[in-house]
């Protein structure tokens, strides 16, 4: 399996960064995950053209090309960070990768909490007909006090965590497996997906 | 009524702009509403702090100002736009505008939902501790299908539904005027008197009392005592300084010390509790000026000092003592560097005070012992000396033989034993010893410095003359005041008495050079804002780089290895700031390899005070698999790098017995230790073992066999000779050891009279150093005791050479305009 992991953060240090590369480690018997990282990547602006810029596109084609996508979100306010918004904002309103492509969202926080609420947040923005995720339902990981969290080699030294983050991972596992194979045996229009537009849908609504 | 419309998008077209501008037109009888466009706001990025530029400074502003706000958002992906939550995060990062503030959400989309998704997210959004806005509840305006809501003119076309945004509107006005009684400053009364409560130290709580009249905090008195960790220190002044400045509570606290910082404001909000008040109206207070300045400051002097510790303060004093001007810049909000933390005496060889001492045992046996050395393994720089030195100590050995005699010195014996302390070889096989010019500077004006620092206002105790640890010989001088403090305070008595300035809180980030000649500073002060001092002359005085471990791997050459999370007992500001600054104008570096362990520290803190401390006769030192591993005799050089081998921990081990010949500490404070979990403590030696997760099987024998040499007098493992208590009566003790930095020898590349040279040797014009910043003198492994004699010889030296170049130069000037 190969996967993306998405670090849901610009900030030069970010424990969810550290996640990320401590999951590709951690499971590199299991799954190859190149971690990327959003920090370059321009704001979202509503291009006219609706044409990604360069490196939206390479992210963009990595995406596409994956088994699945994980996505290490911080919280800031309680939702997700503008910059990670900024990408997903980017990839809806361009190449729309994301859609029936299969999500393991993580998160890490400095607090007890573990970036619940941006998790929460998260979902449902994936939710969104015009990125239609197919977000793995049920289990999410989150990882509180994570500060402390990481020793110098970047090992996750809760060792409860370890266990939880491993049984979260194989299920995800499972969850790509076996949505890719409903996927492949249901007929999904994809091109229209990826044509979903909501002034459309507003007019259709109207009209009938 | 000025209320602020943001517009949720950084799109060109948006039905959420022509909402607000409708709003704007419709309701402007009611209300003044002043549109803000996202489009130049950057994303937001906690490690690139923009909180300062002008346009999140612009929405900062007009949000402060307004009585209210109202969000116009669209909806992408079911959620906020990333250019709203942009600004939302700027605004909640440093700054905090929205705090209390009455907002109303309004939102246009194209389909049916009017933005119902996002406005949700926007008041879960809005509710987050950082924003804290104060977000009307009810009264949900969602605009539907806003492709067709608007006429030509920008006008809603439905009655209906400007009808109902009237009365969102409407009830948004008087929301605006109840929410806002909120933000009316509470009047706060305190039953006056002193309070006592605590704040956090390093080493538990410290008693802290807060003073309160009727209506004002008129002290906050910490007390420190036992407390030395830098960072703690400048919490300590720093946190108590704001609030009384701004009678506030609204305190930013200081980054790598929250735990502190935090501890010292709630203690204070625990006092005003206690005094019958609400300390929540405090924390809603603004913040103190000082604390909110961030306009930029230029400065013209004629010398500017980098760094306010020993060197940079003497250098001051001799500047002005020349008739000079003088600023010295420190990064730290506190001064005094490292010098403030030293516990020792200075070096000065002054025969005439120390011959009035008698001799002690050993002494003369030292003596002959120098004179025994074979003079072909003596560098030739020092052969001169050496002989001269030999011959000294032969007349006084003739003139005192069958007695006692009095206390010998001489500055050669102080130079040949600084040379020879600092002769080591490196991993490398390179040989280095103290360059011979600046060790005779340091021991010939020694002296002089002692009776200069008399001069400046620093009193001697003339009673005692002591031996540092690690200095050698007796020709200690020790104030009569707790040393380091009694130095930093007289010299900053005398700076600031005789029109010198001290600028705090301020790193110099860049040397100013003007046609070749450093004329100057920039540094970063409070709050960001840019200092920038002007000067004919630079003197670097800002210590080595004991707490910067990447230099310190980079540079290591002496130590088989330098762990990752190496500890030091330095001040935390000791970066090695000044090394850089003269590297990037071309200076030469010398014998940065070389660096001085504590072998006996804190592994958490570097602190060298914790734990139990006795005398070497009664150490036992195991490592982590529980057995010994070097005799404890050993010198610093010999313990810390058997410590490395070792893999850097290992333990103190005492018993009831030993323990009550440590001499730091009493009973309370090794209760504490115990149960913060940094000392422990047994019943038996198997529990101890299992504690310190070691075969009790081997620390048993390793016990048993150490008990065993007491009794012979002899180690045949180790060769430990001199013994004193066995470990047998319980309770067993073990504190956990690892080496720290704490002396950096290598640095800048000086001339006697301190001009910083370059890697031709050339004088780098109108830049000088001083003290640990500067290399070739301790080589290495520097003298207890010697790094004072240094600071404040070339710290003076540095001041005149600075002040007389300028006097040149302004002479050379004067003859060229002629």
């Amino acid at each position: 399996m190969k996967f993306v992991g998405i670090v849901g953060t610009n900030s030069d240090s970010s424990t969810n960064r550290k996640l990320l590369h401590y999951m590709r480690e951690h499971f590199a018997d299991k799954a190859e995950i190149e971690v990327c990282e959003i920090k370059s990547l321009p704001a979202f602006n509503e291009p006219k053209d609706k044409t990604p810029p360069p490196a939206v596109k390479a992210l963009s084609d990595k995406i596409e090309s994956a088994d699945g996508i994980i996505i290490a979100t911080p919280e800031y306010d309680h939702s997700i960070t503008a910059a990670l918004k900024s990408v997903i904002e980017w990839l809806s309103y361009t190449t729309r990768p994301l859609i029936n492509k299969c999500v393991m969202i993580v998160g890490a926080s400095h607090g007890m909490l573990g970036s619940s609420r941006a998790q929460a947040h998260l979902r449902q923005i994936l939710d969104a007909p015009e990125l239609k995720a197919r977000i793995m339902p049920s289990s999410e990981f989150l990882l509180g006090k994570s500060l402390q969290a990481f020793d110098e080699k970047g090992n996750l030294v809760y060792l409860d965590k370890v266990k939880e983050l491993e049984e979260c991972f194989d299920e995800f596992l499972l969850f790509v497996k076996l949505t890719n194979q409903l996927l492949a045996t249901e007929k999904f229009n994809t091109e229209q997906n990826k044509k979903f537009s909501w002034l459309k849908t507003a007019e259709e609504g109207a009209l009938s | 009524m000025k209320l602020i419309g943001i517009v949720g998008t950084n799109a060109q077209e948006s039905y959420n702009r022509m909402l607000l501008q409708f709003m704007q037109k419709h309701f402007k009888h009611k209300a003044e509403i002043e549109i803000l466009e996202l489009t130049d706001v950057p994303m937001f990025n906690e490690s690139d702090d923009q909180s300062n530029s002008d346009i999140i400074q612009h929405f900062n502003n007009k949000i402060i100002e307004a009585d209210g706000v109202i969000i116009a958002t669209p909806e992408h992906n079911h959620s906020i736009p990333s250019a709203l939550k942009s600004i939302l995060e700027w605004l909640s990062f440093n700054l905090h505008p929205f705090d209390g503030k009455p907002v109303m959400i309004v939102g246009a989309s194209y389909d049916v939902q009017g933005s119902s998704r996002a406005q949700l997210h926007l008041r879960q959004i809005l509710d987050a501790p950082g924003v804290n806005a104060t977000v009307m509840p009810g009264y949900e305006f969602l605009l539907g299908q806003a492709h067709h809501a608007f006429d030509e003119q920008g006008n809603i076309k439905s009655e209906r539904t400007i009808d109902f945004l009237e009365s969102c509107f409407w009830r948004f006005l008087r929301f605006t005027q109840v929410a806002n009684l909120l933000n009316v400053p509470e009047e706060i009364t305190y039953e006056p008197g002193q309070y006592c409560v605590t704040a956090p130290g390093h080493n538990g709580d410290l008693p802290m009392v807060v003073t309160l009249s009727m209506d004002r905090i008129e002290s906050i008195d910490i007390d420190t005592e036992g407390e030395s960790e830098g960072i703690a220190d400048v919490v300590f002044k720093r946190i108590p300084s704001q609030i009384l400045e701004g009678q506030t509570l609204n305190v930013d606290i200081l980054s790598g010390a929250s735990v502190t910082s935090n501890g010292v404001i709630d203690g204070v909000a625990k006092a005003i509790k206690m005094a019958g008040a609400n300390p929540d109206v405090l924390r809603k207070r603004p913040k103190a000026p000082s604390a909110v300045d961030t306009s930029d400051a230029q400065y013209t002097t004629d010398v500017v000092v980098v760094g306010a510790g020993g060197a940079g303060l003497s250098a001051a004093a001799s500047i002005l003592q020349e008739g000079k001007k003088v600023i010295v810049v420190e990064k730290f909000p506190a001064i005094g560097g490292n010098t403030v933390r030293t516990g020792g005496p200075m070096n000065a060889a002054n025969p005439q005070w120390q011959n009035t001492f008698d001799a002690i045992a050993g002494e003369s046996h030292t003596l002959q012992e120098i004179s025994a050395i074979d003079e072909s393994t003596i560098d030739s720089e020092y052969l001169d000396d050496f002989k001269e030195l030999k011959q000294q100590i032969t007349n006084y050995l003739a003139e005192n033989t069958g007695k006692t005699g009095y206390l010998f010195d001489s500055a050669l014996l102080h130079r040949i034993q600084t040379y020879l302390g600092g002769k080591r070889t490196d991993q490398s096989g390179n040989i280095i010893y103290g360059q011979y010019d600046l060790v005779k500077i340091l021991t010939d004006e020694a002296l002089e410095s002692v009776k200069w620092l008399e001069d400046v206002g620093v009193e001697f105790d003339k009673h005692d003359v002591t031996m540092p640890v690690g200095a050698l010989w007796r020709r200690g001088h020790k104030p009569l005041k707790s040393e380091g403090y009694a130095y930093v305070s007289a010299l900053q008595k005398y700076v600031e008495d005789h029109g010198g300035v001290i600028i705090t809180d301020t790193a110099v980030k860049e040397l100013i050079v003007e046609d070749g000649h450093v004329s100057g500073v920039i540094g970063t002060g409070l709050n960001g804002k840019k200092i920038t001092v002007k000067a004919n002359a630079v003197i670097l005085a800002s210590g080595g780089f004991g707490a910067n471990t990447k230099m310190l791997k980079e540079y290591n050459t002496y130590w088989t290895e330098i762990d990752d999370d190496i500890k030091t007992s330095n001040s935390p500001a000791i970066t090695g700031d000044g090394i850089i600054l003269g590297q990037s104008v071309g200076a030469d570096l010398v014998g940065m390899g070389f660096s001085q362990m504590m072998p006996v520290s804190d592994p958490d803190t570097g602190a060298l005070f914790s734990g139990l401390q006795v005398p070497p006769q009664n150490f036992i030192m195991v490592n982590k698999q529980g057995k010994r591993f070097v005799n404890e005799y050993g010198s610093r050089d010999k313990l810390t790098q058997a410590a490395i081998d070792n893999g850097g921990l290992f333990y103190l081990i005492a018993d009831e017995q030993i323990k009550k010949t440590a001499y730091n500490t009493s009973q309370e404070k090794i209760d504490k230790q115990i149960a913060a979990g940094t000392l422990f403590c047994a019943n038996t030696l198997e529990e101890l073992a299992e504690k310190l997760a070691m075969d009790p099987t081997v620390f048993k024998q390793t016990i048993a066999d150490y008990n065993t040499y007491v009794d012979a007098g002899h180690d045949p493992e180790f060769g430990k000779d001199v013994f004193d208590l066995k470990v047998e009566i319980p309770p067993f003790y073990a504190t956990p050891r690892k080496p720290a930095v704490h002396h950096t020898m290598g640095g800048l590349r000086i001339d006697t009279q301190t001009h910083v040279l370059d890697s031709k040797g050339q004088k780098i014009s109108g830049l000088y150093a001083a003290g640990e910043v500067a290399g070739g003198i301790h080589a290495g492994n520097r003298l207890g005791g010697n790094s004072l004699t240094d600071i404040f010889t070339f710290g003076r030296i540095a001041g005149k050479t600075a002040s007389h170049d300028i006097n040149l130069r302004k002479d050379s000037n004067h003859g060229s305009n002629k």
